[in-house]
């Protein structure tokens, strides 16, 4: 084995055992470290880790030396700098600065140079602020305040942050912090080369650094040198004013706002015209800064400027550091300008003696004293400079301060004067001429022209009349008679307008004037006996509610077209003079009360048709001298005048006498609270239990289109009085009737609605006539009649149920309702039939009262049979339903024709003022039928035997009429629309209004008599 | 009462309204004043001592009318923008609005107990309203006006209304009926006497009527001063002595109740010691 291992070869170098080497260099590295490693200074120390050994990590990356122990690391290990664990904290950004990487002595270098304001640059206020907080808290501790603590700032000091202050504050800024890196905590370094100029000496070596650093602050050097003073000078104000406060060190790191100088003056670029005299600049600066701030500006001593300065002390009273360009000049370096630290002290405690403003005074007046003369120089006694005055113009005695205007035309020219004796003319016919020619044009043009031709002619000898020469007399007269002559005319043409104005207008003048009617008072008047046509005036009211008034000419003598008939003639007169005075056309045109509608209307139309005529002049005289028609005017529109005031008393005085008489009067009407509204007034509903008023249908279209129809709303109340009477006569009523009467149209309202929509007219008519045809033809007559009244009757009681609809209940069931409904349909029906079949006898006994009646609804009957004309129906039946009708069934239809009216009239009582706009008063012939269907109406119900004295239930029923308006109204709606099919048939039907109450009878008879027909 | 006391001369001048002032109203106790007006502010004054307490505000037009529960609680108020307003007295917050008028709103009511504002409308309609519950609906709606109505009077079970339609309505919610007199005239303002037996009824024809209620009849009209296109208040002195009203010219007349004669009139346009409701001269108090 041996000599095996003698056979080996070796190559190269055996490795060393590391251990061997390590634990000498160990030996080695121990020594040293214990011996003489400490000793040495550290730039012979070197760096071996714990074995000893020394690595060498590359010519660039620090040779032996570099890292911790040869790492990049660091004793804690290697983590970067702005890595922290977010665990706890989260991350912040730090932000590096150019002071992290800068050595000591590169950083205090900078740090000189970075410039920070004082506190006396107070750009944003917060120094005053400060002041102002400060002065108030030494305030609170002499005297003890209500609020205890210091008093917020926000009470003591406007918060007026600027945005750009804002802004600041949310990046982190505080007040009184500089925007430069908040780690320079330093203060101005106190190194002195802070003249900053290019010229300034500095410090060789840090030259090229600095200049970069410089440029890297945006501190141009070129620019610190003038924008420096720009500070300066406020400095010396704010010191006047404010307070110091204590500590300084709190302000001073507030950072300097850099103001651009503008460049005010026309020197080059560059070129400072103070460079060698600088005094002047300082001179110039003053006097600048003190026509800016108006004086409050101390202006500076130029003996300090110019030799204070450099003396620490004056420099400081007056205004410390200032004229840095004069300091450059005299590269005073060693001056601390800029240090906050000057002697404020001192002024501090001066200004606390004595007020400012005396202080500011006191130095006004001592910078007056100085102003305006250099040192060595004089101020002139006398300037050449002056101010030329010059005194005012002198103001001629006779001057009046107010501008004549020429002399107007001399209409006025008072009649009053003496005329002038009269003169023969004189013998020279030119001057005569001459003269008439000056008077007439100074006549037309006024004193301006006499005056004007005086001043002209003044030399002219043939103008001396003007002056009293020859032919003034001839003159005068000749004047005045031609102004006499002009006075006339315009006298004339101003005459007619001359005439209103000397009268007051009232507003009833301008009325006349304008051709409108005065509208009548309110009050309805129940005197006037205006017939119950106002179903066919009203519409004609409606149309040609403003006549246009055609003229004032009121035609004295009318031509006379109706010739043959008087009253008819009269009545054309009237209708004339109420065209022709245009406005609201009275209601009562005609007086002709005993008229029926339909022939007042074709009346009317006749007239219309006349007048036009008259005016076109076909008929009278229409030559009439015009002088004549100007006298007409003027007599006309007096007239008026006086007329209508005298009427309007008269009138008033009537209506009063007539309101003491009727006024007040009461009514009474059901009236069904809310039983939430009983509930909240801790009341018992008087009406619980009772089935509550059908939902109400209300739609607005209603409204509308019977809004015309307001006129009518107001006879309603007026009858109400003599129907209480009737009332208290009468207090049977039957119930069930009216019970029936609700049901029954409780139902068929939503057909009627349908059919109102979807279904033709023509075919109820042909059905109707159908059901007529059905029957026997022996028994036509009877069935007739007998159909005709149910048909009346049926509609009378379709109309009360409508009024009556707030007593039936809604939510009844269907089958029930229907149920009932039949049954009462049935007792209604054997009503009719007892009714027909004993009609002799019905008649018989109600003969005495029937046959009168009868009378009065005879015209009643008669219109009713006019419209059915329109209709195309069987007129034959019904006229002889008609003539043979007892007097019951007449009564009802008229009874039903009348109260269609009356709900017309409620349902139009929802305009506001339609009652006071159209006092239409009820005519006695209305409500003399209206208290006669009422009576039938007892009546027949005392024919069926059931005798209720519930007088309430009656007042109800009508009450109910104004409430069940609006659901009648949507009724109405529908019939109105199939009026409106009717009209298309019919052309020129002017009695429209009478034609639609027959229509929509007739319709509703023709529904309800298929239905009873069904039954 | 004798008429050296009533009242003649101006307690106090409420100053702080910049616009007329269209209503004022004392509290149920009269220590309190309500006013409202064209600056669509209500203010509460104490009117002994002339502060000005608080203003409410929230109308969007000008305040026709103002009235305060018992108990001082809450407050009622209507105008031009035709909303009833319910408001909180303390608080000065508004607990709801009630819509539903169809155009201005001219009187409010608060019925005894605080539960109904009844308001009467230029619609022709009065509205009852219920404060208890939460729905903004009005319980009732009485139409049967034919004009816009002026006036509120409520009793404990009574609604009494003025329009102008020259009726005064009484409604009563005991017996389920509508009393209506018809006065002939265009009725401005009403006011219940205090022992609830007579209505005077301030007409647009200058004249005072007192009715009867349980007759309707007319019992005497008080004359002389001048009412013919403004909506004047007047009411009963606390005696049901006199008879007071505005008039036009801006004076307040008394009037004797009995024989009618005018016991004192003065010119003035400030509140008067009557713990009524109290109107002034509408277009003189813009102070």
């Amino acid at each position: 084995m041996e000599s095996d291992e003698e056979d080996m070869v070796f190559f190269g170098t055996p490795i060393t055992r590391e251990e061997d080497i390590t634990t000498t260099r160990k030996k080695k590295s121990v020594a040293e470290a214990s011996g003489q490693l400490r000793t040495l200074p550290p730039w012979k120390q070197e760096v071996r880790d714990e074995e000893g050994r020394r690595r060498f990590h590359g010519a660039f990356s620090g040779g032996y030396s570099a890292g911790y122990y040869n790492t990049v690391g660091s004793k804690e290990g290697w983590a970067p700098q702005t890595f922290t664990s977010s665990r706890k904290n989260r991350a912040e950004i730090i932000q590096q600065s150019i002071f992290n990487f800068l050595d000591d002595d590169e950083r205090s270098e900078l740090e000189a140079d970075s410039l920070g304001t004082s506190m006396q640059f107070d750009t944003f206020g917060f120094t005053a602020a400060e002041i102002a907080r400060k002065q108030a808290e030494n305030e609170q501790q002499q005297r003890p305040s209500a609020i205890p603590g210091p008093i917020p700032d926000e009470v003591v000091l406007p918060a007026t942050d600027s945005i750009g202050v804002k802004l600041l504050l949310k990046m982190g800024w505080r007040h009184g912090h500089s925007i430069k890196d908040s780690r320079t905590d330093s203060l101005y370094g106190d190194s002195s080369n802070l003249g900053c100029g290019p010229d300034s000496q500095l410090v060789p070596r840090a030259y090229a650094r600095r200049e970069a650093r410089k440029a890297f602050l945006a501190l141009s050097s070129k620019d610190a040198s003038t924008q420096l003073a720009a500070p300066e000078q406020v400095e010396g104000d704010l010191e006047d004013v404010k307070e110091l406060p204590s500590d300084i060190n709190q302000y001073s790191e507030s950072t300097p706002v850099y103001v651009l100088n503008p460049k005010q003056d026309l020197h080059g670029l560059g070129f400072d015209p103070f460079r060698n005299a600088p005094e002047f600049r300082e001179k110039k600066s003053s006097r600048l800064s003190e026509t800016k701030e108006l004086g409050l500006r101390k202006p500076l001593g130029m003996r300090e400027s110019l030799f204070g300065f450099n003396s620490n002390t004056s420099a400081g009273r007056t205004a410390p550091g200032f004229g840095i360009g004069a300091l450059e000049e005299l590269d005073a370096e060693d001056e601390d300008v800029y240090a906050s630290g000057y002697a404020f002290e001192e002024n501090y405690v001066q200004e606390i003696e004595e007020p400012s403003r005396l202080a500011i005074e006191h130095k006004k007046k001592s910078g007056e004293k100085g102003d305006g003369a250099l040192p060595g120089f004089k101020v002139a006694s006398n300037s050449d400079y002056q101010l030329e005055r010059f005194s005012p113009p002198v103001i001629p005695k006779d001057f009046v301060p107010r501008h004549k205007f020429p002399a107007p035309l001399e209409v006025n020219y008072k009649l009053a004067d003496v005329p002038p004796v009269e003169v023969p003319p004189p013998e020279d016919n030119n001057l005569k001429v001459l003269v008439e020619g000056v008077a007439t044009l100074v006549a037309r043009c006024g004193k301006l022209f006499e005056d004007l031709s005086r001043e002209k002619n003044q030399s002219n000898p043939l103008f001396s009349f003007l002056y009293g020469g020859n032919g003034h007399d001839y003159y005068s007269r000749k004047l005045w008679e031609e102004r006499q002559k002009r006075n006339d005319q315009t006298k004339q043409q101003s005459n007619g307008n001359m005439f209103p104005s000397a009268k007051k207008m009232t507003a009833e003048s301008r009325g006349e004037i304008l051709g409108e009617k005065p509208l009548e008072r309110s009050t309805r008047d129940l005197s006037s006996s205006a017939s119950s046509a106002d179903t066919i005036s009203l519409q004609f009211n409606l149309s040609d509610t403003f006549t246009n008034p055609a003229s004032f000419t009121e035609p004295q003598e009318i031509a006379k077209p109706f010739r043959d008939d008087p009253a008819k003639q009269e009545r054309f007169e009237r209708y004339l003079k109420d065209k022709y005075r245009g406005g609201l056309r009275s209601k009562d045109s005609g007086g002709a009360s005993n008229m029926s509608e339909a022939a007042r209307a074709r009346e009317r139309l006749e007239f219309e048709t006349a007048a036009d005529a008259i005016q076109k002049g076909k008929w009278g005289s229409e030559s009439w001298p015009a002088n004549q028609q100007l006298l007409d005017l003027s007599t006309a529109t007096g007239l008026q005048f006086t007329s209508a005031g005298v009427e309007q008393a008269g009138v008033g005085q009537a209506q009063e006498m007539m309101m003491k008489e009727m006024y007040p009067k009461r009514e009474e009407f059901q009236w069904r609270p809310s039983p939430v509204l009983c509930k909240r007034f801790d009341l018992l509903d008087p009406y619980m239990g009772k089935p509550p008023p059908p939902p109400r249908m209300r739609s607005k279209m209603d409204a509308l289109i019977f809004m015309p129809d307001s006129v009518k709303d107001a006879k309603v109340e007026e009858t109400a009085a003599l129907r209480k009477d009737l009332f208290s006569e009468s207090k049977e009523v039957t119930d069930i009737e009216a019970e029936v009467e609700v049901e029954a149209e409780n139902v068929e309202r939503p057909v009627d609605l349908y059919k109102a929509i979807f279904s033709d007219d023509s075919d109820e008519e042909e059905e109707n006539s159908y059901l007529n045809q059905v029957e026997d033809p022996q028994k036509k007559v009877e069935v007739v009649n007998t159909t005709l009244s149910r048909l009346i009757a049926g509609d009378f009681l379709e109309s009360l149920g409508k009024e009556l609809g707030l007593e039936v209940p809604p939510d009844v069931s269907g089958l029930e309702n229907k149920a009932g409904i039949s049954s009462i349909y049935k007792e209604n029906a054997n009503a009719n039939k007892g009714d027909s079949s004993s009609l002799s006898a019905v008649s018989g006994s109600y003969a005495d009262q029937g046959v009168p009646q009868g009378k009065t609804y005879n015209r009643e009957a008669s219109q009713v049979i006019v419209s059915d004309k329109h209709e195309g129906l069987d007129v034959n039946t019904y006229r002889s339903g008609n003539k043979t009708a007892d007097p019951d069934s007449s009564l009802e239809k008229s009874g039903k024709v009348k109260l269609e009216k009356v709900v017309q009239e409620d349902k139009n009582a929802k305009t506001p003022m339609g009652k006071r706009g159209w006092s239409s008063g009820s005519s006695d012939d209305d409500r003399s039928r209206r208290k006669s269907s009422s009576r039938h109406r007892r009546r027949s119900s005392n024919s069926d035997g059931e005798r209720t004295d519930s007088s309430d239930d009656y007042r109800d029923r009508y009450h109910s009429r104004s409430k069940g308006t609006k659901k009648l109204s949507s009724r109405d709606h529908s019939s109105s629309r199939k009026h409106s099919k009717h009209r298309k048939h019919r052309s020129g039907d002017t009695s429209s209004r009478s034609s639609r109450h027959g229509s929509e009878k007739d319709h509703r008879e023709a529904k309800r008599d298929k239905r009873k027909w069904k039954d | 009462m004798s008429a050296g006391n009533l009242p003649t001369k101006e307690a106090n001048v409420l100053k702080g309204h910049e616009g007329a002032v269209l209503a004022a109203r004392f509290n149920a106790d009269g220590n309190y004043c309500l006013s409202c007006g064209k600056d669509r502010t209500i203010r509460l004054w104490n009117p002994h001592r002339g502060i000005h307490i608080k203003t409410y505000k929230s109308h969007g037009r000008e305040v026709r009318d103002v009235h305060v529960t018992s108990d001082n609680s809450k407050l009622c108020s209507c105008g031009g923008d035709r909303q009833v307003f319910y408001w909180d007295v303390a608080s000065g917050r508004v607990i709801r609005k009630f819509r539903g008028h169809d155009s201005e709103v001219n009187a409010v009511k608060f019925n005894e107990y605080a539960s109904v504002v009844v308001s009467a409308g230029y619609d022709r309609s009065l509205r009852a309203w219920d404060c208890r519950s939460h729905s903004t609906e009005p319980i009732q709606i009485i139409d049967t006006f034919l004009d816009s109505v002026m006036s509120i009077g409520l009793t404990k079970s009574e609604i009494i209304a003025g329009s102008v339609d020259g009726t005064v309505r009484t409604f009563d919610m005991r017996i389920g009926r509508e009393i209506s007199d018809d006065l002939g005239q265009p009725v401005n303002c009403i006011s219940l006497s205090n022992d609830g037996n007579c209505i005077l009824a301030s007409c647009l024809d200058s004249t005072l009527r007192l009715l009867d209620r349980s007759s309707g009849e007319l019992l005497q009209e008080y004359k002389g001063h001048t009412c013919k296109s403004f909506k004047m208040d007047c009411c009963l002195t606390n005696t049901d002595a006199h008879v007071t009203g505005g008039s036009e010219d801006g004076s307040v007349f008394f009037w004797d109740l009995v024989d009618a004669s005018v016991v004192s009139n003065f010119r003035a346009h400030a509140s008067v010691c009557v713990p009524v409701a109290k109107r002034e001269a509408m277009e003189g108090h813009s102070s």
